[in-house]
């Protein structure tokens, strides 16, 4: 997901213009000289200057490349696939079936998949994310439906407390 | 003062705050010791809990793991030479190289003994700074006060590992983000574009949440896991403490202090406490050469450092509303929901939450020595967990507790759209910190903008005028263009014929 500072300078650059705009169609207090519009326009024109420097490189030379702590042991992977990268949008993707389903599914059903989708991405076995799609949504429910008094969603599934 | 203590005694001696301390000193030391998973990440996770507690309980639980957590991220680092947590990061290399040589003991010995004694430090720095300064903030108009958090926000940016213009834009894409909702100086819809669920703003929590949690997880996804840490026995972890104590007071003494410092200072936290006292340590040592080859100099030093910036964090944060470091963020919004509005009045309205705000902080750097202990002889257990078991549960964690603060699934969608964002904005060399803390102050700049605007009539030469003012504005302003500067600075040099050199 790394992009050239050109493409992210320029849609700062985008963003800040936009956020200038949206604030200088907002109404003005009457009466009152400063009112909501001043703030995200100087916000805006900020975000928008930012935006050109890091476009044109400036303060780039600042930058420290991340330092890569070797992992002693550990084991060569094979070079992945193109559409490897679009795993990173796994765990948001499974935030927003959660709210899509949990209202209809029970919050013990969603839970299960994201917890199953999650593990099994992250490499487990079916061995260990089964067990844990059925115990984990139990726990978490436990604490805060039982204890903290969180109304979740009881769905196709209710639980017994 | 007699009387207050003893009131703030009796708020912190109650069975919920017992309780929720341990749970949360547990937790803490667990999920710290957990490689990828931050003491923010923690704290944050924590917060839903937070809601259903006493103010006081609440409070606690967020100083009890925030200290165990910075503590235990040296954990993995000594055994796997992996940090847990960001601020252990500094001196992993060198722990991990005492393991190595069969020192283990003594390293993870040095982080738990110093790291009690430099929140300790923290703690008394806390309680000695934050009287005093309350009394001057009494005196700041908003004038002040806009630029005390312009200078805030600056800060961060300034120490971020990134190019400061990259750090500027994630801190003004958190007063973006600030913007959105109704409450602003019009009471208008803004930046809602129709949706009724954005007419209450974007809560800085379910934000926070997303940047570090999810994106975490989104992380976890590409990298490798960890190798599993090999079991083995430790012998005493205590033998050693003292006579290293004796043997490097001033290193430990000189640690305390600069995590003070950096505590202090808006935006910096315990990753650069830890970070510029090892430096320091391996500069003025009359061993330099030994750094890196197992020498615990450095460990009492930089461990030191971060817990007591941890305390010290807490001093802008009580006083002007304005977050030491990411952690003192989050406890920021806690404190508004829980009624204990930061700012100089609470010292005079709230003095015994204050002292039980201060007992706290000591009681838990206390139980982080036995239970630091247990925790590293159970490490070779929690460590093994495997991060495939871990993370689901954590994606759960963010689902409900994003859910749990407004009771709507809102909150659900905030947490996966800056998921997202956390991950690009880390992706491409963006700090998020810088971002979070615009979420956090974003509110209180505006107000204290606009309020000042109304009082100049639109005039901004009254922001200038007054002469705490004055000095306030020179720093942020300077801080704000150094970077275009010293960019101006490095163009012209390299365009002269003389051979140039690196300006930093």
């Amino acid at each position: 997901m790394r992009l050239p500072d050109r493409v992210t300078g320029l849609f700062l650059v985008g963003l800040g213009a936009a956020a200038a705009y949206g604030g200088w169609l907002l109404p003005p207090v009457p009466g009152q000289p400063v009112g909501p519009n001043v703030f995200p326009l100087v916000i805006g024109s900020g975000l928008a200057l930012c935006g050109l420097a890091i476009a044109f490189g400036i303060g780039h030379s600042f930058e420290e490349e991340e330092e890569i702590i070797p992992i002693e042991g550990g084991e060569a992977k094979a070079p992945p696939g193109k559409l490897y990268g679009l795993r990173t949008l796994l765990p948001p993707a499974l935030l927003l079936f959660y709210v899509a389903a949990a209202d209809r599914l029970g919050f013990i059903i969603t839970a299960a998949l994201i917890v199953y989708g999650t593990a099994t991405a992250l490499g487990a076995r079916w061995k260990l994310s089964l067990p844990l799609a059925v115990l984990a949504p139990i726990g978490i429910h436990l604490i805060f439906s039982k204890l903290l008094r969180v109304p979740l969603p009881i769905g196709l599934l209710p639980m017994p407390w | 003062m007699l009387n207050t203590l003893i009131e703030a005694f009796g708020l912190i001696t109650t069975w919920e705050v017992i309780i929720a301390m341990m749970a949360a000193s547990v937790y803490g030391l667990v999920i710290g010791s957990l490689p990828g998973l931050s003491a923010t990440m923690a704290t944050a996770l924590l917060v839903p809990v937070t809601f259903y507690l006493s103010p006081i309980a609440a409070i606690a639980t967020i100083v009890a793991a925030s200290s165990m957590a910075i503590f235990s991220g040296d954990i993995p680092g000594a055994l796997l030479r992996i940090p847990g947590t960001p601020a252990s990061a500094a001196y992993a290399d060198e722990a991990y190289a005492m393991t190595r040589k069969g020192e283990a003991e003594l390293a993870l010995g040095a982080g738990v003994w110093f790291s009690a004694v430099g929140g300790i430090a923290g703690t008394l720095s806390l309680m000695i700074l934050a009287p005093p300064l309350a009394e001057i903030a009494l005196s700041f108009s908003t004038f002040e006060y806009f630029w005390l958090a312009l200078l805030g926000l600056m800060c961060a940016t300034l120490v971020a590992r990134s190019s400061p213009v990259k750090a500027i834009a994630g801190m003004f894409i958190g007063l973006l983000v600030s913007c959105v909702g109704i409450e602003n100086p019009g009471g208008v819809p803004r930046f809602t574009f129709g949706f009724t669920d954005l007419f209450g703003g974007i809560e800085p929590i379910p934000a926070l949440v997303g940047v570090f949690a999810v994106a975490q997880v989104m992380r976890a996804m590409l990298t490798p896991e960890p190798p599993p840490i090999p079991r083995r026995k430790f012998g005493s972890i205590m033998a050693g403490q003292w006579r290293l104590t004796k043997k490097y007071q001033w290193q430990m003494t000189r640690g305390n202090i600069i995590g003070i410092i950096i505590g202090v200072l808006p935006g910096a936290g315990a990753d650069m406490a830890a970070w510029v006292s090892y430096a320091m340590s391996k500069r003025f040592s009359k061993e330099p050469e030994k750094f890196g080859t197992g020498h615990v100099e450095g460990l009492v030093e930089a461990g030191a450092s971060n817990n007591a910036s941890i305390a010290s964090g807490w001093v802008p944060s009580l006083l002007f509303g304005i977050p030491g470091d990411t952690i003192a963020a989050i406890a920021i919004g806690v404190l508004y929901m829980k009624g204990l509005n930061p700012g100089p009045t609470l010292f005079t309205e709230k003095a015994s939450s204050m002292y039980a705000i201060y007992l706290m902080f000591i009681i838990a750097n206390i139980m982080m020595i036995p239970l630091g202990i247990v925790m590293i002889r159970l490490a070779s257990y929690v460590l093994r967990a495997p991060r495939c078991s871990v993370m689901p549960v954590i994606m759960l964690c963010c689902a409900v507790g994003s859910f749990a603060i407004g009771n709507n699934m809102f909150g659900v969608v905030t947490v996966a759209t800056f998921g997202v964002i956390g991950y690009v904005m880390e992706a491409n060399g963006y700090p998020v910190a810088a971002m979070v803390l615009g979420i956090v102050m974003g509110t209180m700049v505006e107000q204290a903008f606009v309020t000042s605007l109304i009082k100049s009539d639109g005039s901004i030469l009254p922001f200038f005028e007054r002469p705490i003012s004055a000095i306030l504005a020179s720093m942020a302003i300077g801080a704000m263009i150094w970077p275009v500067l010293v960019w101006l600075w490095r163009r012209l040099k390299r365009e002269s014929p003389a051979p140039a050199t690196p300006a930093r």
